[in-house]
């Protein structure tokens, strides 16, 4: 009896000790988040001082009136809503529609296609950069919604994993759509994009954040402000404002906190999503 | 015999597949490859320079600088980062429901949030002397605060960017190892505790050996992205960025500060190349390491 009770308290004190460790932990990694939010509204000069304290001693929004007027905020937002949503609807149409063409069908040449896109994932960024660069600068696609989703419409990592989930769908069920005279494209739409929809949903969360971070291709394609991303924007500002912390935490504040809302909201899809393919940019 | 006939969503979405990776892909590879041969700032001047540009390279100290700045980056990143996040998924992985649940979310929270905003606050938390970081450290160990200057100070200013690259991607890391942690059988768990196995060493003895998939798959996984790190050194750095005294210049930055910077678009494209060599034979590690058996 009594080596139950010691075993018991042995457990308890076990368990006290691992919650312990956990939380100091989570608290290293939410604690940059909540000095930055709190920074935000303090004055600049308070942010950076040799007593520390984290809430401020007077609460202030001058920081974010400051961005708001220094900043094309509201127009990074929209640029990045607009660049991120196009090339996520456009890889998601582009590895279902070819995911379908190389797990479903045969043709002539299909294997050497495949590997060629597979290959692609080889080639870091950098390479493909100043060629690019000439590229976007040859078409006049300089500062422009084009030049800046150009290179991210197909997504090969994407048509990978689709290609992996359109294998799973059995074919007989393609096999008798055909036989009731149904072309390719009718199959893709009515049987194959209905069955692939939470794989989409994954791979969308992915190239959104993906897309939504960019940050090395937009730097090299946008030189007019109105014309740059929410990271962009962000390190453009930062970098001449660098002398007032408040207000370089107050525009970070509003870069991170729409997506740290949706992540709250979505948590679940985010890990699965992440984890499940393991991978990012 | 069944006649073929030419199937028109094959011909349509192969044609648009080929033709944007030609575009994409292909033709600016292989006039990459062209840059190296010449020199060239896209406007004016465009000539044949033969070997020049990768013979220069070899003797470019620079290029050494952030080659081997490259290298201590993957060196600290890699290991340090695997260890802390297999512990944190064990630690974990022992709690279960809600807890789990929130532990989970608060140490994914960076991964999700964008590297430049994450940047910016790490500087400010880094600020020499004063900062918060610097504080911490001279109340907690007696340290100087004059000489803690964190990225002013070339000898601590990269191991201060990796320490904040090992932060932010820890919960990416830490779920992919509790997804290969809860598929280990509890079976072989309940015959460890029977045979009087402590914890810890469960945890040496079977936990890690069974997530060797994982750890060789992040090990690529972050040893690529620190042959390609860009961005947090960017924009934690002075002006020019690399600094101090080229301390955390990396190959990346270099490429983009040769070419856009200084329109030497022929010596940039040249050291996008070893760049690409070091990833190809990263690549080539890895497919041995997953394919070769191991034995119990």
């Amino acid at each position: 009896m009594k080596s139950i009770i010691r075993y018991r308290r042995i457990r308890y004190i076990k368990r006290i000790v691992l919650h312990a460790f956990l939380i100091a932990g989570g608290l290293v990694m939410v604690f940059p988040f909540i000095w930055m939010i709190f920074s935000s509204f303090k004055p600049s000069i308070e942010v950076i001082s040799v007593d520390f304290h984290l809430l401020p001693r007077s609460w202030t929004l001058r920081n974010y009136v400051r961005v708001l007027e220094e900043l094309k905020l509201p127009r990074g937002y929209l640029n990045s809503l607009v660049v991120s949503s196009i090339i996520t609807l456009s890889a998601l149409f582009s590895a279902s529609l070819a995911g379908y063409l190389f797990s479903k069908l045969r043709f002539w040449g299909r294997d050497a296609l495949f590997f060629l896109v597979l290959a692609s994932v080889m080639v870091p960024p950098h390479v493909v950069l100043i060629p690019l660069y000439a590229l976007i600068t040859a078409f006049r696609w300089v500062d422009t919604y084009q030049g800046l989703v150009f290179p991210f419409l197909m997504n090969a990592f994407g048509v990978f994993l689709m290609r992996q989930f359109i294998r799973g769908i059995p074919d007989d069920l393609i096999e008798a759509a055909r036989i009731d005279g149904a072309s390719d494209f009718r199959i893709y739409f009515s049987i194959i994009l209905p069955l692939v929809r939470s794989a989409l949903a994954v791979l969308g969360i992915l190239v959104f954040l993906w897309s939504y971070d960019e940050f090395l291709w937009p730097l090299v394609t946008v030189h007019k402000e109105g014309m740059m991303t929410l990271p962009l924007l962000l390190g453009h500002f930062t970098q001449a404002e660098a002398k007032y912390p408040g207000e370089s935490m107050a525009a970070c504040t509003m870069v991170v906190v729409p997506v740290l809302i949706v992540y709250a909201f979505f948590q679940q899809h985010f890990v699965k999503g992440i984890s499940m393919t393991g991978l990012k940019a | 015999m069944r006649i073929r006939r030419v199937n028109s969503y094959v011909a349509i979405v192969a044609t648009i597949v080929l033709g944007y990776y030609a575009l994409v892909c292909l033709w600016p590879f292989a006039f990459n490859v062209y840059l190296t041969f010449r020199k060239t700032d896209l406007l004016t001047e465009d000539r044949f320079i033969g070997i020049d540009n990768y013979r220069f390279l070899f003797r470019d100290p620079i290029f050494w600088r952030s080659l081997r700045n490259n290298l201590y980056y993957l060196g600290i990143m890699v290991p340090v980062g695997i260890v802390t996040s297999l512990l944190c998924a064990w630690l974990i992985s022992q709690t279960s429901g809600i807890s789990r649940k929130i532990y989970t979310a608060m140490y994914f929270a960076p991964v999700v949030t964008s590297m430049v905003a994450v940047s910016l606050v790490w500087q400010l938390l880094y600020f020499p002397k004063i900062g918060l970081f610097a504080q911490l450290l001279s109340r907690a160990f007696g340290l100087d605060p004059n000489k803690l200057t964190f990225l002013q100070n070339p000898a601590t200013a990269l191991l201060c960017i990796i320490i904040m690259d090992i932060w932010k991607d820890s919960g990416l890391r830490t779920v992919v190892f509790l997804a290969g942690i809860d598929e280990i059988p509890d079976s072989l768990y309940e015959a460890a505790k029977i045979e009087g196995a402590s914890e810890w060493k469960q945890f040496l003895s079977i936990t890690v050996p069974l997530l060797r998939p994982q750890i060789i798959f992040l090990t690529a996984i972050y040893s690529i992205n620190a042959i390609r790190v860009y961005v947090p050194i960017y924009m934690m750095t002075g002006n020019p960025p690399g600094g101090p005294a080229n301390s955390t210049k990396v190959l990346a930055l270099q490429m983009y500060q040769e070419a856009f910077y200084g329109m030497r678009f022929g010596y940039g494209a040249t050291i996008s190349m070893i760049i690409f060599a070091l990833l190809v034979g990263l690549v080539l590690l890895e497919i041995r390491a997953f394919e070769q058996k191991w034995e119990y």
